[in-house]
């Protein structure tokens, strides 16, 4: 276990770090130097509305996608709102504001322990329907490659492992958040050892290192095509 | 040996051609990279939606070209291979290109609905033009190029010809109205210079009939030219910018020829497009002496302001409109023929969905001119629309698009079906009120 933590804990997270912001700067540049077609593209735009905000409408309302797709429109919001929340939420595991939480009012620990495991079930079941989805229907099964099962299984193991560590086995957040904040300093301990934590840790760490060459980055790619789109 | 040149060759176009797409633009490269392979698509695609087989889904075209892209061109695609969709050339894929880009309408209704904002049909150009660069482009769709480029038309109609037609088309309106109602050619100097398809002077003339009673009654000093009577330009469906680009040059050119203050195109909608949305705001030619509208656009206007009138009991028949992907997708003119038609037309129904979502009538991206698939057109790609007009019971078509309406045509016919296909400006030729005055 000490050899595993060592080796998830210690020598994975500086690799994942280093390949994750140098694969998102490649990606970034390289999308934000192409050039945007002069002629108007589709749909042609109404004269009177904003660029910016149709961006981001797009970006977090998926349009086109009600329209098109009530059901896996639901599933995909939740899926990402879900997934905003487990973000914003694992700040904290590295570290607290106490003064916020006393200023709003809000016993921050019994919150994010409902809301936190609220949202780690949802995801999970949000998940489960486009494992589903991707399995019964047949225009969806037809154009699903090697990498669409990854993600969506890769996804599925951290969440479940996520949830496993909350709802299984006991969470020390105390030593928790001191590992990861030394971690933030760039100090690289040892992190606790417990079988489910490590495995979430780790299958986060491939994901996030999978992230910046996958499809999985078309939460930076829909704001340049959008862009190009809504430009008046 | 000479197979294998060949083969070389073909791939040294594809692989230039695909690497080409590494700069840009934006909408062709990111929907190489980002395309979440939900099936949205699919699901909105007329062609797969009249057939739900894997070779007719949006996503496994594009396929054809992104997997060439990852393989040679992506860090992920050279080192994950078939894991990240990449995979190797393939002549006897090639081979399939021709006609796989041409099973595709190019009518754009996928990316209304695609979250990530993919657009197959600009993948489907670029197949399009890889295609033409082989040398493989459909012949039917080359001669027609070809003679637009050499006669300004089409059809390849001479200039005797289309004049002759012009005072035919004269004689009738004088005959049903008993008033001189001119369409002039080659008149220099006029503010308004009109370019419809050429089909609407050759094959359903009441549109350009409905355009003269029009000018007529309000006095406009427009002309007609008669070597440029047809905005139509296949460049944009082979794929081939520079035929694209030469076709539009013939148009403008004639435009500034003949001095006019306006170049109104006509019920065309990649005509209009291409002048519109890609040679003015590109700027092909510089700046140009001429204004460039749609007489769809100045008809709903003046029905608005109240400049023409117009007797609805001329068309008692339940009339429904089919939007055309090139007017209500790529250029938003939507509200306009709806304008001119609930004013002409007694019993005006719409189909469900309208306007940006309208299904394609199954012939667009010039697949309408190709009678060697007709079949495909009949039974797979004009499906959606079928059942569409069928639902209004409508008695009249009108689709502002020679494409349209040939497919439209084609389809009422293969399916025996009482009802006439015709465009927008028909409707007000039929219904317009002549008080005889002539010149208000």
């Amino acid at each position: 276990m000490e050899t595993l933590g060592y080796l998830i804990g210690v020598i994975l997270p500086p690799i994942t770090l280093v390949v994750l912001v140098v694969g998102l700067i490649y990606r970034f540049r390289i999308w934000w130097k192409l050039p945007i077609p002069k002629m108007t593209l589709f749909p042609a735009p109404d004269p009177g509305s904003d660029t910016f905000l149709g961006v981001l409408k797009a970006t977090f309302f998926f349009p086109g996608l009600f329209k098109g797709d009530k059901s896996l429109w639901a599933a995909a919001w939740v899926f990402h709102a879900m997934l905003a929340l487990i973000l914003i939420g694992h700040v904290r595991v590295a570290m607290d504001f106490p003064r916020l939480w006393a200023a709003l009012g809000i016993n921050a620990d019994s919150m994010s322990a409902w809301s936190g495991g609220a949202a780690g079930i949802i995801i999970l079941f949000t998940v489960i329907f486009l494992l589903l989805r991707r399995m019964s229907l047949e225009r969806v099964r037809e154009i699903t490659q090697g990498g669409d099962w990854f993600a969506l299984v890769l996804v599925l193991l951290i969440i479940f492992s996520g949830n496993a560590m909350r709802f299984l086995e006991h969470f020390d957040l105390k030593l928790t958040r001191a590992y990861f904040a030394s971690l933030v300093m760039f100090k690289f301990s040892l992190p606790p050892l417990k079988g489910w934590f490590l495995l979430h840790f780790f299958l986060g760490q491939v994901l996030f290192m999978y992230l910046p060459f996958s499809k999985l980055l078309h939460f930076g790619g829909i704001f340049f095509t959008q862009t190009a789109l809504q430009r008046r | 040996m000479e197979m294998s040149s060949k083969k070389n060759n073909d791939y040294e176009v594809v692989l230039k051609e695909v690497g080409g797409i590494k700069s840009g633009p934006v909408p062709l490269r990111v929907a190489m990279e980002i395309c979440a392979r939900c099936g949205t698509c699919a699901r909105q695609c007329p062609v797969y939606q009249g057939k739900p087989e894997a070779r007719y889904n949006p996503a496994l075209r594009t396929d054809r070209i992104r997997k060439i892209y990852k393989r040679y061109y992506t860090p992920s695609g050279r080192v994950l291979r078939v894991f990240s969709g990449s995979g190797d050339l393939n002549q006897r894929e090639i081979e399939e290109w021709a006609e796989t880009f041409y099973e595709c309408t190019g009518c754009r209704r996928c990316a209304v609905y695609c979250p990530m904002g993919i657009d197959h049909s600009v993948i489907t150009r670029k197949g399009r033009a890889i295609v033409h660069k082989l040398g493989k482009t459909p012949k039917r769709l080359l001669d027609v190029t070809e003679i637009s480029l050499k006669t300004g038309n089409t059809d390849g109609c001479s200039k005797e010809a289309f004049i002759n037609t012009i005072q035919f088309l004269e004689s009738e309106m004088k005959e049903e109205t008993g008033i001189d109602i001119p369409i002039p050619v080659d008149k220099v100097g006029s503010d308004v210079f009109f370019v419809p398809p050429s089909g609407d002077v050759l094959v359903k003339p009441e549109a350009v009939m409905g355009i003269a009673k029009i000018f007529y009654v309000l006095g406009v000093d427009w002309t007609m030219s008669s070597f440029m009577f047809d905005g139509a330009n296949y460049g944009l469906f082979t794929g081939d910018d520079e035929a694209m680009k030469a076709e539009n040059l013939n148009c403008v050119n004639e435009a500034k020829r003949l001095g006019c203050k306006t170049l109104m195109m006509g019920e065309c909608g990649h005509a209009h497009r291409i002048m519109k949305f890609m040679m003015e705001k590109a700027n092909w030619w510089g700046k140009l002496p001429f204004e460039t509208t749609n007489c769809m656009e100045f008809t709903a206007d003046i029905i608005k302001e109240g400049k023409i009138k117009l007797d609805p009991s001329k068309n008692p028949q339940p009339v429904t409109y089919h939007d055309p992907c090139n007017f209500a997708r790529s250029c938003g003119i939507i509200d306009e023929p709806r304008t001119i038609l609930k004013a002409s037309c007694a019993d005006y129904r719409e189909m469900t969905p309208s306007g940006s979502e309208n299904w394609c009538c199954g012939g667009g991206g010039g697949l309408s001119a190709m009678d060697t698939i007709r079949e495909f057109r009949m039974n797979v790609s004009g499906k959606k629309k079928l059942e569409q007009i069928k639902a209004t019971a409508a008695k009249f078509v009108a689709a502002p698009c020679a494409n349209c309406k040939r497919q439209l045509t084609q389809l009422m016919e293969h399916y025996e079906m009482d009802v006439e296909v015709g465009g927008v400006h028909d409707m007000v030729y039929r219904a317009i009120v002549l008080d005889g005055t002539g010149i208000a």
